[in-house]
């Protein structure tokens, strides 16, 4: 399988006064194409800092981080930007809809960033509501949904401009236990069909059990790169 | 994308609302303050051209520098020969004689007896001449409150003030009393053509308007007038010319050493106008500049607020890849689309206020003190073109110039602090 996430002896520090914060140290990680993983740890451990800098939302400090081949240190805003929205797809533990859009505007709009033509949108828009089982919600405003619903919307807003790596920050930290597995099973589902990588950021049981591999940190370090055959449900 | 964004914003009315009121009443003030302010110092000049100074003024240079006191012995004689002389220099140019006087009004009663009496101010201007139009610049029909304007020698308009209080009605006689340009006494009976009020204090205290030839008959003044008015084709006071005039006729025609050689001065140079004009001139800038500055804070303060409203979304659309130049020129777009909707309220608006009082007036004749400096009466709005444009424009760069004062933090952090930030 092609390596399209490669980090070679990544640490990241931020300025505290004087001094400065490590908060992530000397990590070595490969992904795949089309795995199902997951940054495990608790607060504090480097998991969003790493996120970020798969995103190319971030740089490393020392050490290099190449994402789809290309090195974020030595990306300009503009070209982070567009790897960004070629290649990265986010999904956030508060959903983030735009409120003042309607769910189909909400998932287009990742497309009007890559200047889709109207006719190809709506085709994209609808197959990704499709994929998410909302495409009757799709006039409905984000202050009529439920939890469950706006994660599921959000999904779609990642996935519709088909991403190479879809990055998940706690993605069921405020969702109720059944939905929790509801939109993991769609984010597995997602990934068998469209051959997504998927990074989640979590300390949650019931996404851990979905993961099929598991890469634990603690205080900015490797702690733990642990592979799981099949997934547990 | 463009669509998109001003979907958001009508939709999101803290967003569209509030500056689009803002740049209204901002795009208002500016256009009806200017326009009003505008007008009513454009008619003081104008009134001041068409009752004293002319575009440009001929006189001796004794008058004009005692020309409070209407000195008729300081009289311009040889006034036929200067005019016709201008006349042919400037022949796009209306070249009119006036004689400004004072003396006594006597009333007679029905015995010939002195009824009652008062001080009058008098102006002479060739009124029986219907080709030089002195009648409709002094705008004397439309100001004839009975009565008509005089028609032959002997006749007399005397202002409404004074009719009432002397009693006198059209078809009364009154006696001037007054002395001539050679310091003898003189007087003359007039016969009361109609009453006349101007809305101008200064005229209309004591006024006496007759035919100049009574005029340099009763002052003994032939072939003179106390001052030479010379009035731009069109009836705009055209500064720049107005002074290149002045200075080739004074080059030419002032001996400073003769205080009875004529000099000419533009209207500028008269009766303090050329602060009026001054302030009339940088008006629209000024009026500008207070508008694009308190609106620009205003609307910097809105878009901070507004920003921080919309931490998230940014942060949202910079995780799905938007560059943040490309946010900052997008929040410029629509603040754009906002300047230009509370722009066309606030013109709609301005014009609403201005319209009316440019055709109607204000009517403050009550209230304008008496000076040299005659105002008008009336006070009206002057609107122009111009006047919409100034304050379009500056609607639209008020409110581009605040959104791009609060956008610019967002544009010159760090991504990665910048998303931290955003809270995403």
């Amino acid at each position: 399988m092609e390596t399209i996430i490669s980090i070679k002896n990544l640490t990241k520090e931020f300025p505290v006064g004087d001094g400065a914060f490590v908060a992530l140290k000397n990590i070595n990680l490969d992904f795949k194409k089309g795995e199902f993983a997951g940054l495990v740890g608790p607060s504090g451990s480097g998991k969003t800092t790493l996120l970020n800098i798969i995103g190319s939302l971030d740089v490393p400090t020392n050490g290099t981080a190449e994402i789809m081949g290309k090195d974020i240190a030595g990306l300009s805003h503009k070209e982070a930007a567009q790897l960004r929205n070629k290649y990265v797809g986010f999904i956030f533990q508060e959903f983030h809809l735009l409120p003042v859009y309607t769910v189909y505007e909400n998932v287009e709009f990742a497309l009007l960033l890559q200047d889709i033509p109207k006719d190809e949108r709506h085709k994209a828009v609808m197959e990704a509501l499709e994929w998410v089982g909302l495409t009757h919600k799709k006039d409905a405003k984000p202050s009529k949904l439920s939890g469950g619903e706006s994660q599921r919307v959000a999904i779609a807003r990642a996935i519709v401009k088909r991403p190479a790596i879809l990055l998940a920050d706690e993605p069921s930290a405020n969702l109720d236990s059944a939905n929790a597995h509801n939109i993991m099973q769609v984010m597995v589902k997602l990934n068998e069909e469209l051959d997504t990588t998927f990074i989640f950021s979590t300390h949650d049981e019931k996404v851990m059990q979905y993961l099929k591999r598991i890469v634990h940190l603690r205080d900015g370090g490797l702690e733990k790169d642990e592979w799981i055959k099949e997934a547990t449900v | 994308m463009i669509k998109f964004l001003i979907k958001g914003v009508i939709r999101d009315s803290t967003r569209s609302k509030f500056p689009i009121a803002i740049v209204a009443i901002g795009v208002f003030f500016t256009i009806f303050l200017s326009a009003f302010i505008g007008g009513v110092l454009q008619d003081a000049v104008e009134v001041n051209a068409r009752f004293t100074t002319g575009h440009v003024k001929v006189s001796t240079l004794a008058f004009a520098e005692n020309s409070t006191q209407a000195p008729l012995d300081l009289a311009l004689l040889g006034m036929d020969s200067i005019k016709s002389g201008l006349q042919n220099e400037y022949p796009k140019m209306m070249w009119v004689p006036r004689v400004s006087f004072g003396g006594l009004l006597d009333v007679p009663d029905e015995n010939g007896e002195t009824k009652g009496q008062g001080p009058c101010t008098g102006m002479a201007a060739d009124l029986l001449n219907t080709e030089n139009g002195e009648l409709e610049r002094m705008n004397i029909n439309k100001t004839i409150v009975e009565g008509r304007a005089p028609e032959k020698r002997g006749e007399a308009l005397v202002s409404e003030k004074f009719a009432q209080k002397m009693k006198l009605k059209p078809g009364d006689v009154v006696t001037y009393f007054g002395s001539t340009m050679y310091g003898s006494m003189c007087f003359q009976n007039f016969t009361i053509c109609g009453t006349i009020s101007f809305g101008q204090q200064m005229l209309d205290k004591g006024g006496l308007i007759i035919d100049i030839s009574d005029a340099q008959q009763m002052l003994d003044m032939e072939d003179g007038s106390t001052e030479l008015l010379g009035y731009f084709e069109g009836g705009q006071y055209l500064d720049d010319e107005a002074m290149k005039i002045a200075q080739e006729f004074n080059a030419r025609s002032t001996d400073s050493t003769d205080e009875f050689s004529s000099v000419m001065i533009p209207l500028k140079k008269q009766n303090q106008l050329e602060g009026l004009l001054n302030t009339s001139e940088s008006m629209s800038e000024i009026m500008v500049g207070i508008f694009v500055l308190a609106m620009s804070i205003v609307l910097w303060n809105v878009g901070l607020l507004g920003g921080l409203r919309r931490y998230k979304e940014f942060g949202v659309r910079l995780a799905l890849g938007e560059a943040k130049g490309k946010i900052y020129r997008s929040l410029l777009v629509e603040a754009t689309v906002i300047g230009v909707v509370g722009s066309v309220f606030g013109v709609i608006l301005g014009l609403a206020a201005a319209i009316p009082l440019q055709i109607y007036g204000m009517d403050v004749s009550e209230m304008v003190p008496s000076s040299n400096m005659m105002m008008p009466s009336v006070y009206r709005a002057a609107v122009t073109p111009s006047t919409v444009f100034m304050g379009f424009i500056p609607g639209i760069i008020a409110m581009v110039l605040g959104q791009a004062l609060a956008g610019y933090g967002i544009y010159k952090r760090d991504t990665a602090r910048l998303f931290k930030e955003l809270e995403v």
